[in-house]
């Protein structure tokens, strides 16, 4: 187990991380930056051996670690890969970690007469069928885990044709999640403003803002665990427009402003900042990472 | 079949299906995309996958993608995206069947050894994520005052061997580290010369070379639990006093141990 003394952290009553990738391995394990917790992606991980989970026990050493699956696939009407819950658990039980999280989405499902993986986190209708498919699936992660897991809301670019009367509003949906499992929530500022600005362009949301700012307060304050933050970008190409949570720029002003208003509603819950397209230099991330200390910090003093 | 799990296998559809004209339009009765126009959002994941596809095999094959070029890589990567969708949610374990998909193109029949080349790399990317070893170099005195009918060798991690008609060991070894140069391996090609290929991990480094003669013998037999003796008596043609240096040197050999049934 790693030495608590070798742990570097900023004492502030927030904790705050950034996403540990490939580009800033070896300048975070020799810098050694204040931060409260280290992200990384669960599935770059899943190796018995050799070079990356070298340098992750090694940034384990220095810091909590937040594993963050993209791949588990939560949401999947054919059921659980045990083998991706199997390399999870090993992972889980290598690094003690002190948050793992996935996705309210699926990835995996029929095609081609046997299921395949499409690496991607795609959309589930917010229904009471997928709710229920749901919440047993994330009850049998965290009953081979023997804990508490963490479910992310998305930024989807489909929406499911669902009759009125079967339809939940997302909120409704992951309140229901967390109550009925146990479960916790990690809320995404920036995928709810994208969201409500292709809802905007769609002619559904007149102001993404305000429907962002709604939709955090009608989010149950005691489920959430952890607040994500990150860039996006507005893509206009031959196919038409849409903005896409691509994590390769910095926080734009309205998801600040949109965290201080999860800050208020959720209390200083652990803030970790994203950025995995067109990585920038370990300093601006720092900056970025201490930009919502700050913004956190008066939050609660206010 | 569920509604849930019927629009799930609607949207894959639409995602792996290779022409995918029905399947986008089979989606449209389950779901809306979202974007100026609609369809705008299921590009994002078409054009998400792809990009994966493409990470992912060029992370795993760098030769071949010096070999191919970045354009026909790329067209590669889609076109095996579409054949052989991953089947797990780690892409690092995606793209083993790319030598076999390979060797079935008619488009490159004139470059008959990549297929070669793409399961010596596919054996790296392997060799790079298997459990650590750890060497144990004392028990080599064993050698000396043992039988040797009674040891075995610890081998290293990720230890695989190929047998190629192709000069593959310099193929590689051109372009991953430089020498020979290319129009040495040029020259082999038109030769034809054949080599053997050893690749394994020496801590935490894959490594290859081209095998020895006799060697790919000795090393089957000792990956399939055969005494030293007994591997060694397969390997006419090697030189062990050559190679067993060799072996310790560069990680390969990590060590011995005694037959668990040998008397003590």
């Amino acid at each position: 187990m790693p030495s608590s003394a070798a742990v570097v952290t900023m004492p502030t009553g927030i904790e705050v991380g950034i996403g540990w990738r490939h580009p800033h391995y070896a300048q975070l394990l020799e810098q050694r930056p204040a931060l409260d917790f280290l992200e990384v992606h669960s599935e770059n991980f899943f190796a018995a051996g050799g070079a990356a989970l070298a340098v992750l026990e090694r940034g384990r050493s220095c810091y909590p670690v937040s594993l963050h699956g993209v791949g588990l696939s939560l949401g999947s009407a054919v059921g659980l890969d045990t083998w991706h819950l199997d390399q999870l658990a090993a992972l889980v039980e290598r690094i003690d970690p002190v948050r793992v999280s996935d996705h309210a989405s699926f990835a995996r499902g029929g095609f081609s007469g046997g299921p395949v993986h499409a690496a991607d986190l795609l959309p589930l209708p917010f229904t009471g069928e997928a709710l229920d498919l749901l919440c047993a699936n994330v009850q049998r992660v965290q009953d081979r885990l023997q804990r508490r897991f963490m479910v992310e809301n998305l930024s989807a670019y489909l929406q499911w044709k669902t009759p009125p009367e079967q339809a939940l509003t997302e909120p409704e949906f992951l309140n229901a999640l967390a109550r009925r499992t146990g479960c916790s929530l990690l809320v995404d500022v920036n995928n709810i403003y994208v969201n409500a600005l292709n809802a905007q362009s769609a002619g559904q949301c007149a102001d993404p803002l305000l429907a962002c700012r709604e939709w955090l307060s009608q989010i149950a304050p005691e489920a959430v665990a952890e607040l994500h933050l990150a860039g996006h970008c507005r893509v206009s190409d031959g196919h038409g427009d849409i903005v896409i949570d691509d994590h390769g720029s910095r926080v734009c002003p309205e998801v600040w402003e949109l965290y201080r208003h999860a800050i208020r509603c959720f209390g200083s819950v652990p803030t970790l900042m994203e950025w995995d397209t067109d990585i920038p230099t370990l300093d601006i991330l720092l900056e970025e990472a201490s930009r919502a200390r700050a913004i956190a910090r008066l939050e609660r003093a206010a | 079949m569920s509604t849930l799990a019927a629009q799930q296998q609607a949207l894959l559809e639409a995602l792996f299906a290779w022409p995918r004209q029905d399947a986008v339009r089979a989606l449209d009765g389950y779901a809306s995309g979202v974007g100026n126009p609609p369809d705008r959002g299921l590009k994002v994941y078409q054009a998400n996958g792809h990009l994966l596809a493409e990470r992912a095999l060029r992370a795993a094959y760098p030769v071949l993608v010096q070999l191919l070029g970045d354009e026909s890589f790329a067209d590669l990567a889609r076109a095996f995206w579409h054949a052989e969708p991953p089947l797990r949610g780690d892409m690092a374990e995606w793209g083993g069947a790319l030598a076999d998909f390979l060797h079935g193109s008619e488009q490159l029949l004139d470059a008959p050894y990549v297929s070669d080349v793409a399961r010596a790399e596919w054996a790296l990317h392997q060799a790079a994520t298997q459990a650590d070893r750890d060497a144990d170099l004392s028990t080599l005195a064993l050698l000396t005052t043992e039988d040797p009918q009674t040891l075995m060798l610890d081998l290293a991690s990720g230890l695989h061997t190929l047998a190629s008609p192709w000069p593959l060991a310099s193929l590689l070894l051109a372009h991953l580290e430089g020498q020979p140069t290319l129009a040495e391996v040029g020259a082999q090609l038109t030769k034809h010369v054949a080599q053997d290929l050893v690749i394994w991990r020496a801590g935490l480094q894959p490594r290859l070379r081209q095998a020895l003669p006799g060697e790919l013998a000795l090393l089957h037999g000792l990956q399939s639990g055969r005494t030293l003796a007994s591997a060694f008596d397969a390997a006419e043609s090697l030189d062990f006093s050559q190679w067993l240096p060799l072996a310790v040197q560069t990680g390969l050999v990590l060590g011995a141990s005694r037959m668990p049934s040998a008397p003590q």
